[in-house]
């Protein structure tokens, strides 16, 4: 057997094609960071203005203009709201899917990501009514009991796939040596499945931001608007379409995910290619 | 204290035997090995007793009392598993430090105690890691001293030397022997290496196929077989078994004759002989038992392993350590006569002297 080596020329391939690839990635959100930042006058023109001036027109209004502190702190609190939720409710179940012997266990197990199975719009409608009839239209609160419904399915799958893995000797031994089963939930088996419960939050995450159809019909005003609604509602208006003000904030939806993810990226890739075949 | 009783114990999983009719004594104190080869349910039965596994039938008793019943945690064992089952997250020190943490034994002898159980096990400079930086053996002595750093009823250890090199098993076996002389705990052990079996039980008990094939001191084991399972199973290398028969008085196979045997049996038998009890003797001497083609000479320092070919199959051997031959060479072995086994044709059940 000959060792591999990567030599020089090898090296620089790799680099060349990741980053073509990082590149070609990255160029809609430098775009948008360079529409954001230019005047209005240099939007939209005949021809492209690729070195535009520098402007904070757009910055200053978003900040002024709308409530922007607002709309961003109620996705923070409808998306942390929601993963918590999720959080609370899915380790249970995984555990139990995962870990005891039932009656039905398997269709359960397949009930589960089938409820994502069908198109959103179809259950919009009594959902509408529902949160209506509960007095809950346009709260964060209802925002967070749907984001968490949304998600609650492929939180569960992911957990469960990794309590699945780690060996039942483990939690036997923990018995043994004298915990009872809640004991042996939060020392043993959460901590070991702790990859697999962050992967879970950050998808979770990921989709309830992005999430905008069921937002945008809980959500009436500005009290219950999210990012992603505010953002639709930029393109309205007697100013005509504010396109730099809508690439800010589009901009600034961006940000905490890329934070979140940048910090955790190493406990991703698995989760991650599974969220891929959930599509 | 725990005198232990397994009565009439099986464990069925819809069509999978693990165990069939098991009854077993353990006495207060002693220290039980169960021998076997692989599958024949050495680990179910220590599960069933540990309180991880439900037996399908029979009743577990400890100093008189049904414990089927009672939950693993309340049982007060403390076990090494066969795959170590350490906690991933915990360091080695907290993994050790765990049973006393859910034990609630007093907060300010914890460390000490690990520390006691890790110097034990020779990995006290360990302490830190997490098992997944350890290597197989370190792991598996992180899950000896888990176990033995609190005094249980009850010790159950799955091949808990499994994984070790031969200097560290040594060492380890050691160390048992004198935990247990000191402690006084009463200990069921597994394992599949006989030497361990032999060096560290009171009684053994060997299985197969789920089914005890018996229990016995290590002496009556490897004395007084009960059967060739058993014979064929104790020793290194395990005794020899030759099918023949027995007629007049007078054993006879392909290349073997054994005169004046002192059973009352005629007809087809099977014939044990220990290499231990094997000599070679010189072509023509007057008593000689079997000959045979040289088909392997294995010197080992203080004894040579000599592999025969007969037409009775192959047989083992340990001879002097100076011998020697050539491959393919005719040698000629004499049987200590007092030292010989035979076993029904059929059921391999031992036939003993009239
Ligand atoms: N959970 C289970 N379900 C079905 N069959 C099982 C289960 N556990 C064990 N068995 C079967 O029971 C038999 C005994 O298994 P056991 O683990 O007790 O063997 P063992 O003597 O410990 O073997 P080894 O030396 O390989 O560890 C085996 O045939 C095994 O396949
Ligand atoms: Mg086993």
């Amino acid at each position: 057997m000959t060792v591999r080596r990567t030599n020089g020329d090898n090296l620089f391939i790799r680099y060349l094609i990741l980053g073509s690839w990082a590149l070609f990635c990255l160029v809609p959100v430098l775009w948008f960071l360079s529409i954001g930042f230019r005047p209005r006058t240099e939007i939209i023109t005949a021809r492209p203005i690729y070195l535009p001036t520098l402007s904070l027109d757009a910055w200053h209004m978003i900040w002024s203009d709308w409530p922007m502190a607002k709309y961003l702190r109620n996705s923070v609190a409808a998306i942390f709201g929601s993963v918590a939720i999720d959080l609370a409710l899915a380790i249970p179940a995984a555990y139990s899917l995962a870990r005891y012997d039932y009656k039905g266990k398997e269709d359960i197990g397949f009930y589960i990501p089938s409820t994502r199975m069908m198109a959103p719009a179809i259950v919009a409608i009594p959902i509408f009514f529902l949160f209506r009839n509960m007095g809950l239209l346009d709260t964060i609160w209802a925002l967070m009991l749907i984001y968490a419904a949304i998600n609650l399915s492929i939180v569960t799958w992911i957990i469960r796939s990794y309590m699945t893995d780690i060996p039942k000797e483990i939690e036997d031994a923990a018995r043994i040596d004298g915990a009872g089963d809640l004991r042996i939930l939060w020392e043993i088996t959460i901590p070991a499945v702790r990859p697999g419960i962050i992967t879970a939050a950050v998808i979770a995450m990921v989709f309830a931001i992005n999430e905008f159809l069921f937002t945008l019909l809980i959500a009436s005003t500005p009290d219950a608007y999210t990012l992603s609604v505010a953002l639709a509602n930029f393109t309205g208006g007697s100013d005509g379409l504010i396109y730099n003000a809508i690439a800010l904030v589009a901009f600034l939806a961006f940000v905490p995910v890329f934070l979140v993810v940048a910090a955790i990226q190493r406990h991703l890739s698995r989760g991650l290619t599974m969220g891929a075949i959930k599509g | 204290m725990a005198h232990i009783q397994l009565r009439g114990i099986q464990k069925k999983w819809d069509t999978i035997w693990g165990v069939r009719d098991a009854t077993i004594d353990i006495a207060d104190e002693e220290l039980l090995v169960l021998l076997g080869p692989s599958g024949c349910g050495k680990t179910t039965t220590l599960r069933m007793i540990a309180g991880l596994e439900e037996p399908t039938e029979g009743e577990i008793t400890v100093d008189g009392q049904i414990i089927n019943d009672v939950d693993a945690r309340d049982r007060d064992v403390a076990m090494v598993f066969q795959g170590y089952a350490l906690y991933p997250n915990m360091s080695i020190y907290e993994n050790i430090r765990f049973p006393l943490r859910m034990r609630n034994i007093p907060r300010g002898t914890h460390d000490q105690r690990v520390r006691e159980a890790a110097d034990m096990v020779e990995l006290g400079q360990f302490l830190d890691r997490k098992p997944a930086a350890l290597s197989g053996g370190q792991c598996q002595r992180a899950a000896l001293a888990r176990a033995v750093v609190r005094q249980p009823r009850v010790f159950l250890m799955d091949e808990p030397l499994s994984n070790l090199d031969a200097r560290l098993r040594q060492a380890m076996r050691v160390q048992i022997k004198r935990l247990r002389r000191h402690l006084k705990i009463t200990t069921v052990y597994v394992t599949h290496d006989q030497i361990e079996a032999m060096t560290l039980a009171d009684r053994i008990v060997v299985m197969d196929g789920g089914t005890i094939q018996q229990i016995g001191t290590p002496d009556e084991i490897y004395r007084d077989p009960a059967n060739a399972f058993v014979a064929s199973f104790i020793g290194a290398p395990p005794m020899n078994l030759i099918n023949g028969e027995i007629s007049h008085g007078r054993f006879h196979a392909d290349n073997v004759e054994v005169q004046n045997v002192d059973i009352d049996t005629e007809g087809p038998v099977t014939l044990g002989v220990r290499p231990e009890d094997c000599s070679v003797v010189k072509s023509g001497a007057s008593a000689h038992n079997l000959t045979g083609e040289v088909f392997g000479v294995e010197p080992t320092g203080d004894i040579t392993f000599l592999t025969l070919k007969a037409g009775c199959g192959t047989m083992e051997i340990k001879a002097s350590r100076d011998y020697r031959a050539e491959l393919g060479a005719q040698e000629t072995i004499a049987f200590d006569t007092d030292h010989l086994y035979f076993f029904d044709a059929q059921s391999g059940q031992r036939i003993r002297q009239s």
